[in-house]
């Protein structure tokens, strides 16, 4: 048992401020991390302490290992949390804070090991007799081999990075013309994000749902499951919007699932927070998917519906502590919602739209909570993630719920970038969603409805000229000031001229 | 000095003919209206019509007369016309590209890979470069057949949005 004072956020943006924030509440310091690009990011703001870890692209700052460990030994941190994506699922990393006396704030790198693994996880899965998707059971390396394997399993088959997360790396096939184009492109999509270019191939279910069940485990043999998320809404295999309860689980079929989740994380004697992710069809079969060895981005809507703050749960589980929680003292109250906020352009194929936050209002009252990082005058970094804030809300029933976050979307407000609020509006508005039915196909099945042109009408159209009007001739002879922020400038030059100013 | 605002397809004509600090009698091409219009600075405005309730905002882009504007569902990129710019365009140098003879980066981002070469002869719908922003990765393509006249970027660079990449003849 080690009592810990100090934590290393080896993360940026959104996730990292969420973890400060627990930080904050357990009186523990914190210890930012930044780029060349992220000087002016928010995290660097919230911290106690930020230390320079090198240039902006993350090969070369956020997924430097040994820079990292070199800053948590100099800035006397306890532990290192690695929130999601970078190096959260690298057991190599994992084993350099062990090697370092840090402790890593997440299961033995081992586990991360053993589950990163696709083909592992599969194997360990079986044994354990969970359910699985027919696929690889080995990690393919070559163009031909990938080729002969999807032509033995047949079409339509997923094409995923073994190294792989968050839709990186990941490709779907369903026609042999985009055979070789896909593979290709998964391939140097992996090896770009995650230095490997191994991927493996399963057979693709069509049009399943997407539910994950949180786990969390104590380093005393404790596992208990917080219950699950729906996250079938999904983009490019991104997810867009989660909530829970799911509106597919029956009570018993969520019991029966729980049960299995925990039995997995058992099977792998895991510890910390971790997720496991299913695929249901709709004869309500479920499949293993995999297990993520780390806080998930949609973790708020757990916590709201449990009341449980799983940062802190993954402190004190790093601490050596013992889980006070029974799976009998758990359960779901209400309904919770989380949309995803990205700097991208609906109505252009979600192209990215990087920029400078112009305005931004984020929405308040009962229920909402927003986990995001931008403000107003920030450039939003080329380098990383699109996503600036996640939008959370709770309510007593999912129609509440979503007449909640129909509110809450329409007072926020961000301008400067092209943003997906309104495009997550239309799905709030959607019969599919409102009625509960939809699957991992919802985007594709309400295109129609989703992409729609909404007609402007002609006076808002008029107001906007008259405001450019106004506007314009308010600025002909005014300097607009800036609320970006600069550096210092060097006034050494001015010093001089300065001066003669002063004697006058 | 005539101005006029450039929306989409729509060229409209402003006039002022009363004011009373925020009370406006204003019209726009053939109609007029009485709003009640507040903002401020940094391009927020209300604008109250018949007591409906209209908010936008207006980021000036980094062309001069140019603007973003951001209605509750909508974004514009209105352009105020007044003499200078009027000037110009009758000169007919127009700022309206032939998109089909170049590339151009549709935001801003990394040069992940390029293609294609000066002088090589291209099919439509051939892959000339790719591309990263925010992580993901997309292919440009060649418009029409042709001949590669520049290439004006190299794996690696960071580009800006609207740069041209790759210009053909």
């Amino acid at each position: 048992m080690k009592k810990i004072y100090k934590i290393l956020i080896a993360n940026r943006g959104e996730i990292a401020i969420r973890i400060m924030r627990t930080c904050r509440e357990m009186n523990i310091r914190s210890v930012a991390v930044f780029s060349d690009a992220d000087r002016t990011s928010m995290h660097v703001r919230y911290a106690d302490e930020a230390y320079y870890i090198g240039p902006s692209p993350s090969k070369e700052s956020y997924l430097n290992a040994g820079k990292i460990i070199e800053v948590a030994l100099r800035s006397k941190a306890d532990a290192i949390h690695p929130g999601y994506g970078f190096l959260s699922e690298n057991a190599g990393f994992a084993r350099l804070c062990q090697e370092n006396n840090l402790i890593f704030i997440g299961p033995s790198p081992d586990v991360i090991d053993r589950m990163g693994d696709k083909i592992e996880a599969r194997k360990a899965m079986i044994a354990a007799g969970i359910p699985v998707v027919p696929g690889t059971t080995e990690a393919i390396t070559s163009e031909e081999a990938a080729l002969g394997t999807i032509l033995q399993i047949g079409l339509p088959v997923m094409i995923k990075a073994s190294a792989g997360g968050g839709g990186k790396g990941m490709r779907l096939v369903l026609e042999d013309t985009e055979i070789l184009a896909s593979l290709r492109a998964a391939r140097s999509e992996a090896m770009a994000a995650f230095g490997d270019d191994a991927v493996y191939i399963e057979k693709y279910v069509s049009s399943p749902h997407h539910i994950e069940f949180q786990v969390l485990g104590d380093q005393h043999g404790n596992v208990i499951h917080l219950f699950e998320r729906e996250c079938s809404i999904q983009r490019r295999h991104q997810k867009m919007v989660e909530e829970t309860p799911s509106p597919l689980l029956t009570p018993e079929l969520r019991e029966q699932m729980g049960n299995h989740a925990v039995k997995a994380a058992k099977a792998v004697q895991y510890f910390g927070a971790g997720t496991i992710e299913f695929l249901v069809d709709n004869q309500q079969n479920y499949y293993f998917l995999e297990m993520n060895t780390r806080l998930q981005v949609e973790h708020p809507i757990t916590e709201r519906v449990t009341g449980v703050d799983l940062v802190k749960q993954q402190i004190l589980i790093a601490e050596g502590e013992e889980l006070t929680m029974k799976q009998n003292d758990l359960s779901q109250l209400g309904h919770a919602i989380e949309c995803r906020v990205n700097a991208e352009d609906p109505d252009n194929n979600f192209s990215p739209n990087p920029g400078r936050i112009h305005s931004i209002t984020e929405p308040l009252g009962l229920g909402v909570r927003t986990d995001g990082y931008v403000y107003e005058g920030y450039e939003i970094p080329i380098y990383y993630d699109s996503m600036i804030s996640k939008l959370i809300v709770w309510a007593q029933n999912r129609e509440e719920a979503i007449q909640r976050m129909r509110r809450a979307l329409y007072e926020y407000k961000i301008t400067g970038i092209k943003t997906s609020l309104k495009f997550l509006e239309r799905i709030m508005d959607s019969a599919d969603f409102q009625e509960g039915k939809y699957d991992t196909s919802f985007i594709e099945k309400n295109k129609a409805f989703l992409f729609q042109e909404k007609e402007c009408d002609n006076e808002t159209e008029d107001m906007v000229i008259l405001a450019i009007y106004i506007d314009y001739l308010n600025r002909l002879n005014k300097i607009i000031p800036s609320k970006q922020l600069n550096p210092a400038e060097n006034r050494w030059k001015k010093y001089t001229y300065q001066k003669n100013f002063d004697r006058l | 000095m005539p101005i006029e605002i450039k929306l989409n397809d729509r060229i409209a004509q402003v006039k002022i003919l009363n004011q009373n600090e925020n009370l406006l009698e204003v019209m726009i091409d053939d109609k007029v209206y009485h709003v009640d219009l507040m903002h401020n600075d940094e391009g927020s405005f209300s604008v109250l019509v018949n007591n409906h309730s209209h908010n936008m905002t207006l980021v000036p882009s980094s062309k001069p007369k140019q603007y973003t504007a951001y209605t509750l569902y909508n974004t514009y990129e209105p352009e105020v016309i007044d003499a200078a710019s009027r000037y110009i365009r009758n000169r007919g140098n127009g700022s309206i590209a032939q998109a089909t003879n170049r590339i151009t980066a549709p935001m801003p981002g990394k040069i992940v890979k390029v293609l294609v070469g000066a002088g090589q002869k291209v099919e439509k719908g051939q892959t000339a470069v790719i591309m990263s922003a925010m992580k993901m990765e997309s292919e440009y393509k060649a418009a029409s057949d042709g001949i590669v006249k520049s290439v004006n970027v190299e794996a690696g660079n960071t580009v800006e949005a609207n740069q041209i990449l790759i210009e053909f003849e």
